[in-house]
């Protein structure tokens, strides 16, 4: 199956923080923000808000480190890295180890938890008001920019003509 | 810091340290350093064949059973791990599950870890048994037991190298990606341990203030404090260099929030007070000085461990610079 990744559009978010409330009640079944798997990191000094989820990196430092193999890719289903809740041992290493900070230690559960794509269905996505978060397939995600960029280049070329 | 008040989106996130290690991994940490530089040292006095007073409460009855004690003064390192080894389990989200780690070797540094310190702790506890327990049948003079003395040594090594290893091998932070790490962390258990063995055998007789055993020992833990200070200060001049976050820690550590922790912990409790009084007792024969220095040392020991750990600050990721370069764009316009 083709990789799909969240892809998230800064400029759009107003941060509004509605992706984190549906995440944890999607996972966890409680309208609670701190168990959510996605943060919106606000700046509000600067008015930037930036919502942060797992990227599922190809070269996963929290699949390395994980010392019980809770933490593993699935290439099966998107290609996503997940963590068995029955697996992990609740030892914060792959906290540490991302630098995106991104695994998240939920204090109900005692294990370590992260994005899942909600099996196939971003639940963040579906209710993102300004569409700010989107799920598209990985070799897809920066197409708008690289559209931008060649339409750049075009003007461009056209001015050098003259 | 002078960046804060210029870059918020900075100060917001940027240099606040790790916040999921706390002062139970240091615990950890000390104890298995302190333990097996003890067991190090020790097992090096056992070869060499050190004279050692007899004690002066030489043995023990315990349900009928006579244990010597003539030997449980140096080669006492393996409890101090096996007291610390249970903190890195308290700290787990689920701690029964501690064994899924055990079972899993090879996969990671926490995994392998385990592995060091349960061979460790068992091998170590072994010689320590051999020795006080009164038993023929072990045969205690049998050079057969060299191997399993040999296994403890090496693995006491590794759970020493480990501590540093263990944080090393989180990659993200760069203070403690460095291979300078487990070098300090074994410098440091070399210097703890000794200090600790000579406070046991000085405290229990096994060796007279002035025997040139007790020479011999002080002379090796004050290398060990100077080879420690040196590795501590390449360590800090390297990861002040080697990143932006690898500054902020040294910065938190040297003129931040840790200050305390670094001067009076670290320096002060660690180095200073040690040799200065180290130096003195000599001067006036007084071992009380000494003791005093040796807690102190131990201490110090503790701090660099708390040090290290709360000082570590994440990388920054490239959506952080993302928005500064979009920040300071705003700002131009």
């Amino acid at each position: 199956m083709d990789q799909k990744v969240l892809v998230v559009d800064q400029q759009k978010c107003t941060g509004c923080r509605q992706c984190e409330l549906v995440c944890s009640v999607y996972h966890t079944g409680a309208s609670n923000p701190s168990r959510s798997r996605v943060r919106v990191v606000k700046w509000e000094q600067a008015g930037i808000y930036l919502p942060m989820t797992c990227n599922h990196c190809e070269k996963a430092f929290c699949v390395e480190v994980c010392p019980t193999k809770a933490c593993h890719r699935e290439p099966e289903k998107e290609n996503r890295v997940v963590i068995d809740r029955n697996l992990c041992i609740g030892c914060r290493t792959c906290i540490i180890a991302c630098p995106f900070g991104q695994p998240f230690f939920d204090a109900q559960e005692r294990v370590t938890v992260k994005c899942d794509y909600c099996d196939g269905d971003p639940q963040c996505v579906a209710f993102c008001n300004v569409k700010a978060i989107s799920f598209v397939d990985a070799d897809r995600a920066q197409m708008a920019k690289k559209k931008e960029a060649a339409n750049k280049l075009a003007d461009l070329l056209k001015q050098a003509r003259g | 810091m002078a960046t804060e008040s210029v870059q918020p989106i900075r100060s917001a996130k940027y240099v606040r340290p790790q916040q999921e290690w706390k002062e139970i991994i240091a615990v950890y940490l000390y104890l298995a350093g302190m333990g097996a530089g003890s067991f190090i040292i020790g097992i090096l006095i056992h070869w060499t064949r050190i004279e050692l007073n007899p004690l002066s409460i030489p043995f023990i009855e315990l349900f009928g059973v006579r244990l010597d004690l003539a030997k449980f003064p140096i080669l006492w390192g393996p409890i101090m791990v096996s007291i610390g080894a249970p903190f890195l389990i308290l700290d787990l989200g689920i701690k029964w599950r501690f064994m899924y780690a055990c079972l899993n070797p090879r996969t990671s540094w926490v995994a392998r870890g385990f592995i060091i310190l349960s061979i460790f702790i068992v091998f170590g506890l072994l010689i320590l048994a051999k020795s006080f327990l009164p038993f023929k049948w072990l045969h205690p003079e049998s050079g057969l037991w060299l191997i399993p003395e040999v296994i403890a040594f090496v693995f006491a090594l590794g759970t020493a190298l480990y501590t540093g290893i263990l944080l090393k091998a989180t990659k993200s932070v760069p203070l403690w990606n460095t291979h300078l790490l487990p070098l300090l962390f074994l410098a440091s258990a070399l210097s703890t341990g000794s200090m600790s063995i000579i406070l046991s055998t000085l405290g229990t007789g096994l060796l007279s203030y002035n025997s040139e055993g007790m020479k011999v020992l002080m002379a090796g833990e004050q290398i060990c404090v100077v080879i420690e200070g040196i590795v501590l200060y390449l360590f800090l001049s390297r990861r002040y260099r080697a990143s932006e976050q690898g500054k902020e820690s040294v910065r938190l550590l040297i003129t931040g929030k840790l200050r305390y922790v670094f001067w009076q912990g670290i320096i002060l409790l660690g180095f200073i007070f040690p040799v200065v009084l180290e130096w003195i007792s000599k001067y006036y024969q007084n071992s009380a000085l000494l003791f005093i220095a040796g807690l102190s040392l131990l201490t110090g020991g503790f701090f660099l461990r708390l040090g290290v750990l709360h000082a570590g600050i994440k990388d920054q990721i490239p959506m952080q610079r993302l928005m500064e370069i979009q920040y300071d764009m705003k700002r131009v316009h």
